[in-house]
């Protein structure tokens, strides 16, 4: 045999010091691997650069607003159209990515390769949240940080246009987008979980990426429910209402951008909440996720 | 240059698996129909053995090694891997898996794949680097380390997937199909490395349906139907016909094959058969196939 | 009929994952309530009656699941064409759908109002034959029907910022400006420069309407009171502009002919 015959003789079985008896304790350094894995995993896939490229071109596209002459407002329309696009993109790049990267493991079959390792099933579960979360995390930080340079060159040259309309100083609060950025990020990391938590017991990736978006939009709508139950009298309707009300986390809550981009302020203390709301979900969902998970037979 | 068995006295003296009625179904609907993969089986890999589990498509094969996985969760029975039920985590910390036909991150080089799942089983970082060279050194692909796994072909690819089954150094090697869709130099090849792993005192699990390669390398087999044993024992014990014996020699002229009979008759003994002995179709496309040293470049190309 | 339990694991799971996210919903309720209430109260509720027609479904989806912002912005540029094509009844349609899709943006009533006030007539003389050819009483007749569109437009926008000067200002420039109607206008500027954060050019202009009625007292006395509360010096006194004020009260106690011992003493 070949260079495998030269060294064949040598020996594998001399411990590499994995083999020590006793418990498997959960392990975040196995968790970052596969986050590692499936963040590169993305990364290389067209759909991520694509829905990047596009986002990238459509904030830059703002640029088409100096046509109308809209003046000061000008900038409302920049950060409008700049958070559409992190919201529509990036909900579309979650629900895909996650639903791609996970399918991508269990037909492949290195999902079969790798939990045969002694790996917790949490720990694939949540390393797939933290790489897409990470994939997203660039997306919504190339996105903001382009809003943020776009709003601020056009911000210097209308000053200069209207001084008029920035006596009262800049209109632009940077630090808001920058938060409502963050939140939208966070709101991702809950779809990320969502979409684990219907993969890990769907069959298909088709399945799985419509089943998202029909969630998505319920959570965006889950505030419709929670004033309706209320008003509803037959109790065989309004039992099922309220149940969606509970049920699915409340989207709009992360919608702060309508506040950045008009110049009201974000208050700090709601933010705090949001955020709040936001990490716990993910912990609640991406928990279910492994439940779920761990009755799957790969 | 060839070393011992590994004298692991845990190794010899527990079994390395053990099944106890294990029956595994799939529910098809709710109204009861099932599908029923393995039916009360009972089996016992004793350690440092090359063991075959054998069986036509559909017979419960890869069931079986799920379940000692812990990929699939018995219906009714256990299973029990060094002692250790075969749910747990900890079970799989002695276990190396090559899947039939694998398929790997093709983004990776050979190395780097080796090194993410001996990083996933946990061998130290300061020994993973030695560690990853020697078992692709071992496994015979060296000069293709570097090169991303996308590229690799089908034996190339059942050489790295063995190199990352045995990266975090596992007594118990579970080998599903592992010369599937290979060249006949690549499978011969590959029951080199299963002796060799047997040398070294791993127990190793492979299923196959290529009889005659399993026939070579296992020390005991398995054969299920339709998810139950049917049969099971020592290689030699069950295919050997002990009553029978089988000369070799050159051609006799009818003379001598006469004196042949009356000598034997003289003595109780009666001859059989007398035929032209054949090589195997295999044996004979290795004899003018394989070019030592020469393997892995034929791989890569 | 036989069931077979292990078939139900899948709708165990799921019934396990439903109770878990109904008890998340609960607990996590207290601290989602605060910030959902702080966020609601910013947030004029959608009137989709009004604007359901004119939306296909899923663009009225889109607007309930929080895009109102962008989804305005689309029809503002909508809006913006329309106009380009002095297509009257498609621009006050628009114009009308945009502030019902979101209100809150204040640059959607002025501009909105500016197309209806003051484009419009002009293009209805233009379809009539033109400047020429229509008499002056039906141009005057198209400046208050078009006036009165935009203010009835501009009062809808007080709805919804009742204490904003800029509507009162823009309600008072239609009367001025195109129905000369320097009264009503005179009232409207009054009601900007009562509003809190109201520019200080409001208050002056009223005075300035007052003595074009000829109620110099009374804009004499505005004067005097609103010079009194400006800020003297700093950058604000750049917009405040005290001593133009002062130039105005002295103009004024000489057409009043208020003697010099009697004069306004800052």
């Amino acid at each position: 045999m070949s260079s495998g015959t030269s060294s064949s003789s040598s020996r594998v079985g001399h411990t590499a010091g994995a083999a020590e008896s006793g418990r498997v304790p959960f392990s975040f350094a196995r968790l970052r691997l596969i986050a590692g894995n499936t963040f590169l995993e993305a990364v290389r896939q067209k759909l991520f650069n694509f829905l990047l490229l596009l986002a990238v071109a459509l904030v830059a596209s703002a640029q088409f607003f100096r046509e109308f002459n809209f003046g000061s407002s000008e900038l409302k329309f920049i950060a409008d159209f700049g958070f559409g696009a992190l919201v529509f993109f990036g909900s579309t790049l979650t629900i895909a990515t996650t639903a791609q990267l996970f399918f991508s493991e269990i037909e492949n079959r290195t999902a079969l390769t790798l939990l045969a390792k002694p790996i917790w099933r949490s720990e694939f579960i949540f390393g797939k949240w933290l790489g897409v979360f990470a994939v997203v995390g660039v997306f919504c930080a190339v996105t903001i940080g382009l809003l943020l340079g776009l709003l601020f060159y056009r911000e210097n040259a209308l000053m200069n246009l209207h001084p008029e309309a920035f006596e009262a100083g800049r209109i632009v609060n940077y630090a808001d987008i920058l938060l409502v950025g963050v939140l939208q990020w966070l709101k991702f990391g809950v779809l990320t979980a969502i979409v684990l938590l219907i993969a890990s017991f769907s069959n298909t990736n088709l399945y799985t990426v419509v089943t998202g978006f029909f969630v998505l939009v319920i959570c965006h709508l889950q505030y419709l429910a929670r004033d309706a139950y209320g008003n509803i009298d037959n109790l065989l309707v309004r039992l099922p209402v309220m149940l969606i009300s509970y049920v699915f986390p409340n989207f709009q809550l992360f919608n702060l951008a309508d506040h950045a981009a008009q110049g009201a302020g974000v208050e700090y203390d709601v933010a705090a909440r949001v955020g709040l709301y936001g990490l716990a979900y993910i912990a609640v969902m991406g928990g279910l996720a492994v439940y779920s998970f761990r009755n799957r037979e790969i | 240059m060839s070393l011992p068995p590994d004298p692991s006295p845990t190794a010899s003296a527990a079994a390395a698996i053990e099944i106890r009625g294990l029956t595994k179904d799939f529910p098809v609907n709710l109204r009861g129909i099932k599908l029923r993969a393995v039916d009360n089986l009972n089996l016992t890999v004793p350690a440092g053995q090359v063991f075959g589990l054998l069986g036509p498509n559909g017979s419960g094969k890869s069931t079986t090694i799920k379940v000692i996985l812990g990929l699939l969760e018995a219906t009714v029975g256990e299973c029990r891997v060094f002692g250790v039920p075969s749910g747990k985590v900890e079970s799989r910390r002695n276990v190396g898996y090559l899947p039939e036909a694998p398929y790997f991150y093709r983004y990776l080089s050979g190395f780097e794949l080796v090194s993410f799942y001996g990083r996933v089983c946990g061998v130290p970082k300061a020994r993973l680097c030695d560690r990853v060279r020697e078992v692709i050194d071992w496994v015979g692909l060296s000069g293709a380390a570097d090169r991303r796994v996308g590229t690799y072909s089908k034996g190339m690819l059942q050489r790295v997937g063995l190199a990352q089954a045995l990266v975090h150094d596992p007594r118990l090697v579970v080998l599903d199909e592992p010369t599937a869709g290979v060249d006949p130099v690549g499978s011969a090849e590959m029951c080199e490395l299963i002796v060799k792993l047997k040398e070294q005192g791993k127990t190793v699990l492979i299923t196959s349906h290529l009889l005659a390669q399993i026939e070579d390398v296992c020390d005991r087999v398995a054969i299920l139907d339709r998810g139950k044993l049917i049969l099971e024992g020592e290689v030699g014990e069950l295919i050997g016909q002990r009553e029978r014996q089988a000369l070799i020699v050159d051609p006799l002229p009818e003379a001598d094959l006469a004196a042949l009979k009356v000598w034997l008759a003289e003595r109780g003994h009666a001859l059989a058969a007398v035929e032209q002995p054949r090589a195997r179709l295999d044996q004979l496309f290795l004899s003018k196939v394989a070019r030592p040293g020469k393997t892995e470049e034929r791989h890569q190309s | 009929m036989k069931f077979d339990l292990a078939a139900f694991r899948p709708l165990r799971t799921g019934l396990v994952v439903v109770a878990a996210l109904t008890v998340a919903g609960l607990a996590l309720r207290p601290v989602e309530s605060p910030a959902w209430e702080s966020l609601r109260a910013d947030q004029p509720a959608l009137k989709l009656d009004s604007i359901q027609g004119a939306l296909g479904q899923g663009v009225t989806v889109g607007l309930l699941g929080g895009f109102r912002a962008i989804v305005a912005d689309f029809f503002w540029l909508k809006t913006n064409s329309v106009w380009g094509d002095n297509d009257l009844p498609a621009t006050q349609t628009y114009v009308h759908l945009v502030t019902a899709i979101d209100p809150r943006p204040l640059y959607f009533w002025l501009n909105g109002s500016r197309m209806i006030a003051y484009d419009m007539p002009n293009w209805r003389i233009q379809a009539a034959g033109g400047y020429d050819a229509v008499p002056q009483s039906v141009q005057r007749k198209f400046d208050e029907e078009q006036s009165a569109v935009a203010v009835d437009y501009l009062k809808s926008g007080l709805g919804y910022h009742p204490d904003e000067p800029l509507l009162y200002i823009e309600i008072a420039n239609v009367y001025l400006n195109r129905l000369k109607d320097n009264a009503t206008a005179a009232e409207y500027y009054l009601k900007a420069a009562q509003q809190p954060d109201a520019p200080h050019y409001a208050a002056r202009i009223y005075a300035e309407l007052l003595r074009r009625l000829g109620r110099n007292r009374e804009a004499y006395d505005w004067l005097k009171k609103t010079y009194a509360e400006l800020p003297k010096g700093g950058d604000a006194s750049f917009t405040a502009l005290p001593d133009v004020v002062l130039e105005r009260i002295r103009e004024l106690e000489q057409e009043l002919g208020i003697p010099e011992s009697e004069a306004y003493q800052p």
